[in-house]
């Protein structure tokens, strides 16, 4: 039996020969020193550990290891690779939508996942799309509005 | 994988469940909360038997291993469901999290669980011995405690598949989402005319399992509407009479007086 967890990271296929148990959050962190994705509370509460899975976003703090085998798994590594990233770096830049930034990586990946089910979200959209996300800071106005610019201004890369 | 197994059939999950000792794994969404690296998971994700909706004569049936974000994109789950489970988490939480694992966690507070309850639904359970159909509400036999053998697994949700009837479906927690119930409660009418045939309610995160009270339910199947707006007030505190619910995140006497405004809510929105 092959003991080793195959799957995809940000576009490259790797093998992972370590606890089958682990939580993915720790995995990326600790081994792949992937460390975009932030640890909030590890038990599904917050959104700062959310990266897209099979196109899906999940949290990665509630994913173990063996779950991973023969995944697709993005990060905000990967998504800062692309040209949909820029647009919503860009829009949540303009309306200062960041302040101490933890979220902000969970927030990039969730808002990818919405504008990719939603390209043109009504502000409920936007907000249920963001709803397992927690912000302390911004009071979340300013993110739902940066959501709204991302998805004027990247109107067809979604 | 060294400590884990990853099924791609019914047949191959039911012999590694047989053979080892492993926890099921679905979405791990509660599993993952406790996360205890020294145990054996069984991942059932993509076991196709397990990841279909589909309806026969009798039932809608959903595999024990569609995520939540699968049960509201299907046409064939009746709507109750869908407003209860388009409350769970958020949608991080909606994709990862199972139906079968809502149920195998055990908790009194889950969501789509209540429905369950609501809708006499039932569950096929399978080992390498064979199969068994347990009603959900024979399933829970208390707080946590499953009638779920060591080699078993939830492989499918029978829903009844009439869907003519009212519902009324409430969940009270502490903010809109990623929210853990603090009371659900679920409400089914059935009329034919003026006459009830059916009249069902449920209570969630009251107790160690979701209640139903059969009793007083009784009071009301077969009575004409007018009849039953005449016993109002002696309905709603007939379910005072049998609901005792446990202290928890909340105390009893707030759960007890939220289910009775949710009963009162229910009866009044159905002119009764």
């Amino acid at each position: 039996m092959d003991t080793k967890i195959h799957f995809t990271l940000n576009g490259k296929p790797v093998t992972y020969d370590g606890n089958a148990s682990n939580r993915l959050l720790d995995v990326l962190r600790d081994y792949y020193k992937l460390t975009g994705t932030k640890c909030g509370c590890k038990e599904g509460e917050c959104g700062a550990c959310s990266i897209i899975m099979d196109g899906e976003l999940i949290n990665s703090c509630m994913v173990a290891m063996g779950r991973c085998e023969g995944a697709d798994i993005m990060t905000i590594e990967g998504f800062s690779e692309t040209e949909r990233f820029k647009v919503i770096d860009k829009a949540y830049g303009a309306v200062s939508a960041v302040q101490c930034g933890y979220c902000i990586p969970g927030m990039v990946m969730a808002t990818e996942a919405l504008l990719r089910k939603h390209p043109h979200p009504t502000e409920e959209e936007i907000r249920d799309g963001l709803s397992g996300n927690l912000c302390r800071c911004t009071g979340y106005n300013a993110i739902v509005r940066a959501v709204g610019i991302a998805a004027k201004e990247g109107n067809g890369l979604w | 994988m060294v400590n884990g197994y990853m099924a791609t059939s019914l047949r191959e999950a039911l012999e590694i469940r047989a053979a080892h000792d492993v926890v099921p794994y679905g979405g791990g969404t509660d599993l993952m909360i406790a996360a205890d690296t020294s145990l054996t998971y069984l991942y059932v994700n993509r076991i196709p038997e397990m990841k279909q909706i589909a309806v026969d004569d009798a039932y809608v049936r959903i595999g024990a291993s569609c995520t939540f974000t699968e049960v509201l994109a299907s046409p064939l789950v009746p709507p109750l469901m869908k407003a209860a489970v388009e409350q769970i988490g958020a949608p991080a939480i909606r994709n990862g999290g199972t139906m079968g694992g809502n149920i195998g966690n055990g908790s009194a507070k889950a969501d789509s669980v209540l429905i369950e309850f609501v809708l006499g639904a039932k569950l096929r359970l399978a080992s390498v011995r064979g199969e068994r159909i347990v009603p959900i509400e024979a399933f829970y036999k208390g707080r946590k405690q499953l009638d779920l053998a060591k080699d078993e697994l939830i492989v499918e949700i029978l829903l009844p598949k009439d869907a003519d009837y009212e519902w009324y479906y409430e969940k009270v927690g502490a903010r809109r989402a990623l929210a853990i119930s603090r009371i659900s409660f679920a409400g089914l009418l059935r009329c034919d005319g003026d006459v009830i045939t059916d009249f069902a309610t449920a209570f969630g995160a009251v107790a160690g399992t979701v209640l139903r009270f059969p009793d007083v339910e009784a009071m009301v199947i077969g009575k004409t509407k007018a009849e039953v707006k005449a016993m109002h007030d002696a309905i709603v505190a007939a379910y005072g009479d049998h609901i005792v619910p446990t202290a928890g995140r909340v105390s009893k006497e707030y759960r007890k007086d939220v289910c009775l405004n949710l009963v009162d809510d229910f009866l009044t929105s159905k002119g009764l």
